[in-house]
C-alpha cells in the first residue's frame, strides 16, 4: 500500500508544475486562482447547484425527483467517458515516464492502478466540484436528512471512476490487439479522432431522435424514463447512490460502492494480463532509413519564418497530444451548438431569433455580435494553442533563444499559428451562420472581422498569458497541456474578459439611449484596442519574460 | 573571438553559478572546458549564446557585444546543447530545413555541407525519418551537423562527445582541428580528460563558479611535476 501510496504521488507530481515553477512568479499564481476561482469555478457550480435544486424542487410534485439528477450525473459520466479515453491512452501507454516504470520490479495492475489513480486525482478536480454540486442542489431542492451529505460526499468521490475504468479497459483491449502495428502514434491520433467522432454521433443520434427540451421535460416527469432505463445499463452505479440518498439506504450504497469495486476488479485482472504486451515496445518506432541522398537534393531556402511557421504546424499535427487538444476540439463546437439548435425543438425562440436577425432587430443583432466575439475568444481560449505556444517548448525552451531570430518574431509567427486554426474554424462557422440567417455580404464581412480580431485578441492575450510562467518541465506532451495553470488560467481571464465586455455592452444598450449599431462599433473599436494592448503585452512583457526566463 | 570580462551569475539569489568570471578564447583556438558536475560549465555555455543573462559583467563572440548585438552573436554561433532531444516528430531533413533557413543558409551550400556532413556521420539513410526514431547517438550527430551547417566562426559545444561512436567522435574532432586551422574558435565542455588531452591548445578548469586553471596543459603538467593530468584535476577540484 505504502508503495502504491508513492508511486501515485510521484506520477501525480510529474503531472502538476514543478515547485521552481510555482515560485517563480508566487503573485501571478495567487491572483489568477482568485480569477478562476470566483470567475469560473464558483458561478458554475452555483449555477449547476441552482439547476439541479430547480428541477429537482419541480419534479418532486410528480414523485419523479431523482430523475433530474440521474439524468445530470449520467451526462457528467459520459462526458468523463468521452474526454478521459485519450487521457487514459496517453498516461498507459505514452507518457515518459513508462520508460522509467518498466524497469522497476511492479506487477502490470500496480503500475496500471498507480496510473489510474493518479489520473483520475488530476483529471476529475472540476468533475468532483460539479458532481457535489449536483447532489447539493439535489439534496437542497428534495429535501433530503442531513445523513445523505455523508452520501453525496462518498459519490463525489467515486463516480468519476467508473467512466475512466470503461476508458481503462477499452484502451487495454485496444492496445493488445494493435501491438503489432508500428507507429503508435497513428493508434494515439485515432483514438482522439474516435472521441471526436463518438461525440458528433451521439449529438447526430440525438438530433435525429427529434429529441428537444419539451419532450425531454416530459420524459424527466413521466416515473419509467426511457432515457434514463438505456443510461442505467451503461452506468449502473448511479441509480443506487441516488436510491441510497433518497431512501437513506445502506444497502444501495453498498450495492454502489460493490459496482465500483467489481468494474476494478475486472479493470485490474485485464491489466495484469493485457499492459505488458501492449506496451512493451510501445516506444519503438517504424521508421525505415532507406531515402538518402535525393531527399537533400530537394532542400531549397525558405524565409526564416515560413520554416518556422512550419515547423509550428507540424509539431501540432504529428503530435497526438496536441493533434487531439489543440486542433480537433475546434470541430467540436459545431456539434455542441448543433444540438443546441436541435434541443430548442419546436420552441419560438429560434423562430424568433431568425426573424430578429432579417428585420434588423437591434437587441438580436447585438446579442448575435456579441455572441460571435464571445465564442471567437472561447474558441481560442479552448484550444489553447495560444496558451501552450511557449509550454509546446519544453525542455528544448532554450531553442528559441539561441537562434538569430528575434523573440517578437518568434512570437508572431506562435500567434499566427492560432489565428490561423482557430480563425478559419470560427470563420467557417460565422460565415455558415450568416448564410443560414440570410444576412447579407456586407454583414457577415463584418462579422468575420469582428470574429477574426476576437481570436487574434485572445491569442496574443494567451501568448503573453503563458510566457509570465510557462510549464517547461514536462515528460510527454499531454502533461504540457494537463495540469497547465495557464491555460487554465487564461481560459478564466478570457471568460471574465468576454463576460465583463458582453454584460457591459448588453447593459450599455439596456439601460441608455445608446442605439445597437454604436454599442457595435464602439465593441469593434474596443476590440481593436484589445488587441494593440495584447500585442504591446507580447511585445514588451512577453519578450522580456523571455528573455529573464532562464531554463 | 569570445570574451567573458567580469561576469557573474547567481540563481534564485542565492546559488553563484558564475563568480567573477573573465577569460577569453582566440581564433585558432581549441579551448576544452572541465570541471566537476555542477562546476558552472553548462552556465556559461547558455551566457555565451544568450539563453541565459549575466548579472554583471560583460560578453563578446566574434567583436559582438551579447547585451547590444544579441542577433549578430547568435549567427556567429554554432551550438551544440547538453541534451539532443529536440523537435523529435520532425524528420531528419525538416530540421536541417529548419536550421538552414532561420540561418540563412543558400541552397547549394546546404545541400553541399548536409550531404557531406551526413556522409561523415554516417546519417545519411536516416534523414527521411522523424528524428523521434533516432538513437541517442544519431540525436547528437544531427545536432552537431546543424551546429555546424551555417559554417560559423565560433563553435560553442556542450559535452559533444557524448552518445557519439568512436568513428562520429573522431570525425567531429578532426572538424574541430579543421575548423581553428582556419582561423575561427572552438569552446566545448567535456568531461572526457584525454579528449581535452589530445584536442585542446588550451583548458580552462572551473569548480564553484570559480576558474582554477586557463592556459596549456604544457604549462600545467610542468607546474604539477609532470603528473598526469586526471590526478591533476583532482587535485584541483578536490581541494
Amino acid at each position: 500500500m505504502k508503495m502504491y501510496l508513492r508511486l501515485v504521488s510521484a506520477l501525480i507530481q510529474g503531472v502538476e508544475p514543478s515547485d521552481k515553477e510555482k515560485k517563480r512568479n508566487k503573485i501571478f499564481y495567487i491572483v489568477m486562482t482568485i480569477i478562476a476561482g470566483f470567475g469560473i469555478m464558483l458561478p458554475m457550480t452555483f449555477f449547476v447547484g441552482v439547476i439541479l435544486y430547480s428541477l429537482t424542487s419541480s419534479l418532486k410534485d410528480f414523485g419523479t425527483m431523482q430523475n433530474g439528477v440521474e439524468l445530470f450525473l449520467h451526462l457528467i459520466s459520459a462526458f468523463s467517458f468521452v474526454f478521459g479515453l485519450n487521457v487514459i491512452f496517453s498516461v498507459f501507454y505514452f507518457a515518459g515516464d513508462i520508460e522509467n516504470l518498466l524497469p522497476l520490479p511492479l506487477r502490470p495492475y500496480q503500475i496500471i492502478g498507480a496510473k489510474f489513480t493518479a489520473a483520475l486525482i488530476s483529471e476529475s478536480v472540476m468533475e468532483f466540484l460539479v458532481i457535489i454540486a449536483a447532489l447539493a442542489g439535489y439534496m437542497i431542492g428534495g429535501g433530503l436528512p442531513v445523513y445523505s451529505w455523508l452520501i453525496a460526499v462518498i459519490g463525489m468521490l467515486t463516480l468519476p471512476i467508473l467512466p475512466l475504468v470503461y476508458c481503462g479497459i477499452i484502451c487495454l483491449v485496444v492496445m493488445y490487439f494493435t501491438r503489432f502495428v508500428k507507429n503508435k502514434d497513428t493508434v494515439n491520433k485515432i483514438t482522439g479522432i474516435f472521441t471526436f467522432a463518438v461525440i458528433v454521433g451521439i449529438v447526430f443520434l440525438i438530433s435525429k431522435s427529434g429529441f428537444d427540451t419539451n419532450e425531454l421535460i416530459k420524459a424527466m416527469s413521466a416515473p419509467d424514463n426511457a432515457v434514463l432505463a438505456v443510461m442505467n445499463c451503461i452506468f449502473p452505479h448511479i441509480q443506487f447512490l441516488i436510491n441510497s440518498m433518497e431512501l437513506s439506504s445502506i444497502w444501495q450504497i453498498l450495492i454502489y460502492l460493490l459496482i465500483n469495486a467489481a468494474a476494478i476488479a475486472v479493470f485490474m485482472l485485464l491489466a495484469q494480463v493485457l499492459y505488458f504486451p501492449g506496451v512493451i515496445g510501445v516506444g519503438q518506432s517504424g521508421a525505415s532509413h532507406r531515402e538518402g541522398k535525393n531527399v537533400i537534393s530537394k532542400m531549397r531556402k525558405h524565409s526564416p519564418s515560413l520554416t518556422y511557421l512550419k515547423k509550428e504546424f507540424s509539431v501540432l499535427f504529428r503530435t497526438p497530444a496536441y493533434f487531439t487538444n489543440c486542433v480537433m476540439i475546434n470541430l467540436i463546437w459545431p456539434a455542441f451548438l448543433y444540438l443546441i439548435v436541435v434541443m430548442q425543438g419546436k420552441t419560438n425562440f429560434l423562430e424568433s431569433f431568425i426573424y430578429g436577425i432579417h428585420s434588423g432587430n437591434e437587441e438580436t443583432v447585438l446579442l448575435f455580435m456579441l455572441g460571435i466575439t464571445a465564442a471567437s475568444v472561447l474558441v481560442t481560449a479552448v484550444n489553447c494553442i495560444a496558451s501552450s505556444a511557449i509550454t509546446r517548448e519544453g525542455k528544448h525552451f532554450a531553442f528559441i533563444k539561441y537562434i538569430p531570430l528575434s523573440y517578437i518574431t518568434q512570437i508572431n509567427i506562435k500567434a499566427l499559428v492560432s489565428i490561423i486554426i482557430s480563425g478559419t474554424g470560427m470563420l467557417i462557422y460565422v460565415i455558415a451562420a450568416c448564410i443560414w440567417l440570410n444576412t447579407g455580404i456586407k454583414f457577415t464581412i463584418f462579422c468575420c472581422l469582428l470574429s477574426i480580431f476576437s481570436v487574434s485578441f485572445a491569442t496574443y492575450f494567451g501568448i503573453y498569458m503563458d510566457s509570465v510562467n510557462p510549464k517547461l518541465i514536462w515528460d510527454d506532451e499531454l502533461n504540457a497541456l494537463r495540469g497547465n495553470y495557464n491555460i487554465f488560467f487564461n481560459m478564466a481571464m478570457a471568460i471574465v474578459i468576454e463576460a465583463i465586455i458582453c454584460a457591459g455592452s448588453y447593459l450599455l444598450f439596456r439601460f441608455t439611449d445608446i442605439g445597437s449599431i454604436t454599442i457595435i462599433l464602439i465593441l469593434f473599436v474596443l476590440i481593436l484596442i484589445m488587441n494593440a494592448v495584447s500585442y504591446l503585452l507580447c511585445n514588451y512583457l512577453a519578450t522580456k519574460n523571455i528573455e529573464d526566463l532562464g531554463f | 573571438m569570445i570574451r567573458l570580462e567580469n561576469v557573474t551569475k547567481t540563481y534564485n539569489k542565492t546559488v553563484k553559478a558564475l563568480d567573477d568570471v573573465s577569460f577569453n578564447v582566440k581564433g585558432g583556438e581549441i579551448v576544452g572546458f572541465i570541471g566537476p558536475n555542477g562546476s558552472g560549465k553548462t552556465t556559461t555555455m547558455k551566457l555565451l549564446t544568450g539563453i541565459i543573462k549575466p548579472d554583471k559583467g560583460k560578453i563578446f563572440v566574434n567583436g559582438f557585444n551579447i547585451k547590444e548585438d544579441p542577433i549578430k552573436v547568435k549567427e556567429s554561433i554554432g551550438y551544440i546543447a547538453d541534451s539532443p532531444d529536440m523537435f523529435l516528430r520532425l524528420k531528419g531533413t525538416e530540421f536541417l530545413q529548419l536550421i538552414g533557413d532561420i540561418y540563412r543558409v543558400p541552397t547549394e551550400d546546404r545541400q553541399t555541407r548536409i550531404e557531406s556532413l551526413a556522409e561523415k556521420f554516417g546519417l545519411t539513410k536516416a534523414l527521411s525519418s522523424p528524428m523521434m526514431s533516432y538513437s541517442h547517438g544519431m540525436r547528437q550527430k544531427m545536432m552537431v551537423i546543424a551546429a555546424l551547417l551555417h559554417k560559423p566562426p565560433v563553435w560553442i559545444l556542450d559535452e559533444p562527445m557524448i552518445g557519439l561512436d568512436p568513428k562520429s567522435a573522431f570525425e567531429l574532432k578532426q572538424l574541430m582541428r579543421e575548423h581553428t586551422k582556419e582561423g575561427n574558435a572552438v569552446f566545448f565542455s567535456t568531461h572526457v580528460l584525454e579528449v581535452a588531452e589530445k584536442l585542446c591548445d588550451r583548458v580552462i578548469i572551473i569548480k564553484n563558479g570559480v576558474i582554477l586553471y586557463n592556459g596549456t596543459l604544457e604549462e600545467l603538467e610542468k607546474q604539477n611535476k609532470n603528473e598526469s593530468l586526471e590526478k591533476i584535476f583532482l587535485e584541483l577540484t578536490e581541494k
